[in-house]
């Protein structure tokens, strides 16, 4: 390549290149210019632009890096979430279950214990009311002979003693209940 | 008056300016000018490295408060990047763009800075008169900047450098065998008697291709050099078109407009043309049976 140039522009001057200006010196000198520029262009201006856009796309990269941790955080989270939420609800589930049975017992129970009161209260009703019945038809029983006797001696004109008064009560007695 | 206005007249004075001053009926010569007897520097490299100047006061600048959310100027220095840096990318891949975006970004932004340099008033006809031996005739014109790109000597400075930068990257990303199977070698599935009728074929296609390889820098350079000296000379002799010095601008105009965007097509096409013969070399057809 060096040689078809210096085939092209020697003589100095006078080669094919020598008409467009071309000079050794001047080349030299520009190929020297050339690689100062782009090494000054590479320190001064794309060195530190170049640093920043990589130093972004790294930042992207590590944001993007977290972001994804992040999500994965969250869905694991939420996957966490839901399972402690199921295994409250089966809890919760199981304790209402279990009020509910052992409510269910204790009512009936409370019930069971209810009648038994309430089959009690009934029986000291009826003895009350039986023993009330025989105190009453024990007082009728001594009116009605009293009464009776009373009767017997008004129409009989008889004066009568205890003995008549108690065979005359237990007569009429025997008919009334007869 | 509102803003827009104010800046468009800026603008179109600015534009008028430009080829008035551009070529003040002087010819551009060829060749750029020496400006010393003992050192070889010449109008063309002044202008380059005023352009690099620009080009790290403006880096310096966005990058003095570098701030990880970008604004401003940083903003902007950004995205030229990566724009630049993501056209790329898609041209020669992840590996091989941060390994050599250095240089491509750098010639690209380069050369544009120079191409646009040679446009401002002022760049290659604020000068002197050359005059004759005796002190009495004029005999030429030097003038103080040339643009960069229309001085052959740069164009192919960078046309070289790229050319050897380009066999350090082949090499080291081929190996040296591979690099030379890449240039001779047959490509296809031939065997027996096919691959052994091929071989003469592709040794054939390989000396074209060195012959093309070597070719690449020259015309890497004289694309370049022609283009932006070409637009310059254009630019001059349009003037000229026009008797009155008052109306020299007028011609040459709508052609200011067209230089700018020769002056970033080429930069394009320079970083481009050296993405691609990269590319050719490092290529190992991979991606044709993913």
């Amino acid at each position: 390549m060096m040689t078809l140039l210096a085939a092209a522009a020697a003589p100095a001057g006078e080669g094919v290149l020598g008409p467009f200006g071309f000079s050794w010196p001047l080349f030299i000198a520009q190929v020297i210019n050339f690689i100062l520029v782009i090494v000054i262009l590479k320190k001064f201006a794309f060195g530190p632009i170049q640093q920043m856009l990589e130093q972004r796309r790294a930042r992207i990269a590590e944001g993007e890096e977290k972001l994804k941790r992040i999500e994965k955080q969250l869905a694991d989270s939420e996957e966490q979430t839901a399972a402690a939420i199921a295994k409250a609800n089966e809890d919760a589930q199981r304790l209402i279950d279990e009020a509910r049975e052992s409510a269910a017992s204790l009512s009936e129970a409370k019930a069971q214990e209810a009648v038994d009161h309430a089959q009690q209260i009934l029986a000291k009703a009826e003895a009350a009311a039986k023993a009330e019945r025989q105190q009453i038809a024990a007082e009728l029983k001594k009116e009605f002979g009293k009464l009776v006797a009373a009767t017997t001696a008004q129409v009989t004109g008889k004066v009568l003693n205890d003995e008549d008064k108690n065979r005359i009560n237990q007569e009429a007695l025997a008919k009334v209940e007869g | 008056m509102s803003r827009r206005p104010l800046i468009s007249i800026l603008l179109l004075w600015l534009c008028s300016l430009g080829p008035a001053l551009a070529g003040g009926g002087h010819a551009l010569p060829l060749h750029a000018p020496r400006l010393s007897d003992y050192l070889p520097i010449n109008n063309s490299m002044i202008a380059v490295w005023i352009a690099v100047g620009l080009i790290v006061l403006f880096c310096r600048a966005a990058t003095k408060q570098m701030k990880l959310i970008p604004s401003g100027i940083q903003n902007f220095a950004e995205w030229l990047f990566e724009s630049l840096y993501g056209f790329l990318e898609g041209l020669l891949g992840e590996h091989l763009t941060k390994r050599t975006f250095w240089f491509l970004g750098a010639t690209f932004f380069f050369i544009l800075t120079v191409n646009y340099l040679a446009l401002i008033p002022g760049v290659g006809t604020a000068g002197w008169e050359v005059l004759d031996e005796k002190g009495g005739e004029t005999v030429g014109f030097t003038p103080l900047l040339r643009g960069g790109n229309a001085d052959l000597n740069m164009t192919a400075a960078m046309a070289i450098t790229f050319a050897l930068l380009w066999f350090y990257w082949a090499i080291t990303e081929n190996g040296f065998k591979g690099f030379m199977a890449h240039i001779f070698a047959p490509k296809g599935d031939f065997s027996g008697v096919m691959l052994v009728m091929m071989i003469p074929v592709f040794l054939f296609v390989g000396v074209l291709e060195v012959v093309s390889i070597l070719i690449r820098p020259v015309a890497l350079s004289f694309r370049l050099f022609g283009n932006i000296y070409g637009g310059e000379q254009t630019l001059e002799k349009l003037m000229l078109l026009m008797p009155h010095k008052a109306l020299h601008f007028l011609p040459a105009l709508p052609f200011y407009f067209v230089e700018l965007l020769v002056g970033f097509v080429q930069a394009l096409v320079f970083t481009l043309l050296c993405a691609i013969f990269l590319k050719l070399i490092c290529d190992h057809g991979d991606e044709e049976h993913h």
